[in-house]
């Protein structure tokens, strides 16, 4: 029984081979050209304006929150502001 | 390149700049597909190059370095997109693809890359394009090389369907042939 191959690999007529996509990827990407070009003043700009890394950034936010919450605390229980308030008792139970 | 460990600004950066900065700029639009954003995201990979700089070691060209942050900048980037679409629709302003579809879609090569994810296209692109060894692809990619082959042999199972079925597809067959003849 003569063997026949369900899944060709090398495709038909019209299937570029794997040579043929190494060169047009290679002739295609070369005829790629950028629009502004190379900006080396851009990248500088970039890196002037560049602000604080992210960890600094989560850091102090993360810090800023915390400070909050315990001035938050302090200031309700020193002024018995809502449930920081001393809570009353009720005398007469039903 | 010099054997210095880190990169001097003044001149070797820069010079690095100008070398590399085209071919480091059709890597990342093979990924992202988008001449404008291959363009930012070329500028941020030196940007970002620029502030590693003192982490650079020489033990591999800085060329392939380079391509090691531009593209993963471009997967990244494409990742963002991606989960952008999630956004309500006031915060987020899908780009208008129509320039994008009338210029850059003409070539066969772009058709093709659209039709895989961008692991893939970064893959295709560094190797066929760039030269770089399945060892070096592995390295830039971060995945083992077994990975790289595969994705490879994927890609271009696909990029030969699609440009196979392509109306502007035309077979050179001259130049191949008779270089393959010659060996």
């Amino acid at each position: 029984m003569p063997y026949v191959e369900d899944r060709p690999t090398q495709g038909g007529i019209g299937t570029p081979s794997e040579e043929d996509i190494s060169r047009i990827i290679r002739d295609t990407v070369e005829s790629w050209k950028p629009q502004r070009g190379p900006d080396w003043t851009d990248v500088m700009t970039r890196l002037a304006s560049t602000g604080p890394p992210a960890w600094l950034l989560y850091t102090a936010a993360s810090a800023a929150l915390v400070l909050i919450l315990i001035t938050a605390f302090l200031v309700g229980s020193a002024l018995h502001i809502g449930a920081l308030a001393p809570q009353e008792i009720r005398s007469h139970l039903p | 390149m010099s054997e210095t460990k880190e990169l001097d600004p003044s001149t070797q950066f820069r010079q690095l700049y100008d070398q590399e900065y085209r071919s480091v700029y059709r890597s990342i639009r093979a990924v992202v597909l988008d001449s404008a954003a291959a363009e930012d995201l070329t500028q941020e990979t030196f940007v970002r190059a620029y502030r590693a700089r003192d982490r650079y070691t020489p033990t591999a060209p800085p060329g392939a370095w380079l391509r090691r942050i531009g593209i993963n900048l471009a997967i990244s980037y494409l990742r963002r997109q991606k989960l952008a679409r999630f956004l309500p629709a006031r915060l987020y302003v899908a780009p208008d693809r129509r320039d994008y579809d009338r210029a850059e879609a003409r070539d066969v090569v772009t058709k093709a890359l659209t039709g895989l994810s961008p692991k893939l296209r970064a893959a295709v692109i560094l190797h066929y394009y760039d030269g770089l060894t399945r060892e070096e692809i592995a390295s830039v990619l971060g995945v083992p090389a077994g990975t790289v082959a595969s994705r490879i042999a994927k890609a271009v199972a696909i990029m030969r369907k699609a440009i196979g079925n392509d109306q502007d597809w035309e077979p050179k067959r001259s130049s191949s042939e008779g270089a393959l003849r010659g060996r």
